[in-house]
């Protein structure tokens, strides 16, 4: 078939293209991966038992893991569709690890120098770095399920993105878990652990994200 | 540049149903792919016609992630250049055929006399019975969706989404075919 031939046949009878409703099915996407997440945490790992008085901590590691994925956001929308200049949303990606970095060293510094390792490290091995990956995994199936839909071009890049935001999403449910609730500690090891699954996003998005 | 702008206005008719604007937007992208993949494939015209194919398929399939916001020769452009990095990527996985195999003007037997290497026509056959169907009537003997439907028993709908997941397929298809 000449390159001819194959234009007359795409541009015969063609249907009003229809908009891609992306708004509700990512919303939908992430809660879903929220919700499975969750769940994984509490049959797999229990919920922290002191859940009623630590509700505040709780609640401050799932926000922050929450900005995290909000701050990845514009960069993964920007992704989805070819040609768009990402600018901007690397720098906020930069910024925030950046800022998160300086919160450590502030926070650290106000602790007794004695105290400074238990309240980074938390008392042992920071299980989360490895943990937040796990529980992205539902997330980023889901992500690069919706991505296939549209057109994404610059493939690591994308699976990167998703995987930082699938790793957020992750986070928010590990939180739940999560023993320690020292600021040093969250803002190193959360952002580590999503960091990770981002990492292996890059490494496996362009097999998955293939179209 | 007026391109854009008149490119633009011509694929946003399309999207609104208008064949006679699609075709000529398809048409001037394939000139502007054809320049694109020639320059970086030297030598390799037939490849080059390929991708232009390809390429194609893949601006006709995503059409609908064409954000009205930004320019269109940037949302063109990233996705030629996608189709062309798949397919050297491709290139490179068969490494025991090498690419400058293939000269300009070789007499190959295996191959039609066309621009291109690969013959779409043959491809289509791969494809799964309802989608080639819906493909054939309505895009190649000119029916129009509402006759294929009555004359296949199939849906007006399931004909549509036959001929959108038909298509593609086939672009898949056709990045496979240089694989083998």
């Amino acid at each position: 078939m000449k390159t001819d031939h194959l234009i007359d046949a795409l541009a015969r009878n063609v249907e009003p293209a229809e908009k891609p409703r992306w708004r509700m099915n990512l919303a939908i996407t992430l809660l879903v991966g929220l919700v499975v997440a969750v769940a994984l945490v509490a049959i797999g790992l229990g919920v922290r038992p002191d859940l009623g008085t630590a509700r505040m901590p709780i609640m401050m590691k799932a926000m922050f893991s929450a900005l995290a994925a909000a701050v990845v956001l514009p960069l993964a929308l920007q992704l989805m569709k070819p040609g768009r200049p990402l600018g901007w949303r690397i720098g906020a990606v930069v910024a925030f690890v950046a800022l998160c970095a300086v919160c450590v060293v502030v926070a650290l510094m106000g602790e007794e120098p004695g105290e400074r390792m238990a309240m980074w490290m938390g008392n042992g091995v920071p299980w989360c770095v490895v943990l937040i990956p796990v529980l992205a995994v539902p997330t980023a199936v889901l992500l690069v399920w919706l991505m296939r839909a549209f057109a994404p071009t610059r493939l690591t890049l994308t699976g990167a993105a998703i995987g930082a935001l699938s790793g957020g999403v992750g986070a928010m449910a590990y939180a739940m878990y999560c023993p320690v609730d020292s600021a040093a500690f969250v803002m190193t090891w959360y952002v580590l652990g999503i960091a990770l699954s981002a990492a292996i996003g890059a490494l496996v998005g362009a097999k998955f994200l293939r179209w | 540049m007026a391109d854009e702008a008149h490119l633009r206005a011509l694929l946003l008719q399309g999207l609104a149903g208008d064949d006679a604007a699609h075709r000529a937007f398809l048409t001037e992208a394939a000139g502007l792919l054809r320049a694109y993949f020639r320059n970086r494939l030297r030598g390799q015209a037939e490849d080059a016609e390929d991708l232009v194919q390809e390429t194609l398929v893949a601006l006709h399939t995503r059409r609908d992630t064409y954000d009205p916001n930004y320019p269109l020769t940037a949302w063109m452009y990233a996705i030629a250049r996608y189709r062309l990095i798949d397919f050297l990527r491709r290139a490179k996985h068969r490494a025991t055929a090498p690419l400058d195999g293939v000269e300009v003007g070789d007499i190959d037997p295996q191959f039609d006399a066309s621009d291109a290497k690969r013959d779409v026509a043959v491809l289509l056959d791969k494809l799964p019975e309802k989608q080639r169907t819906a493909i054939r009537l309505v895009k190649l003997e000119d029916r129009s969706i509402k006759e294929a439907a009555s004359q296949t028993g199939l849906s007006e709908s399931d004909i549509k989404i036959s001929i959108h997941r038909g298509l593609k397929t086939l672009m898949r298809l056709m990045g496979q075919e240089q694989t083998t």
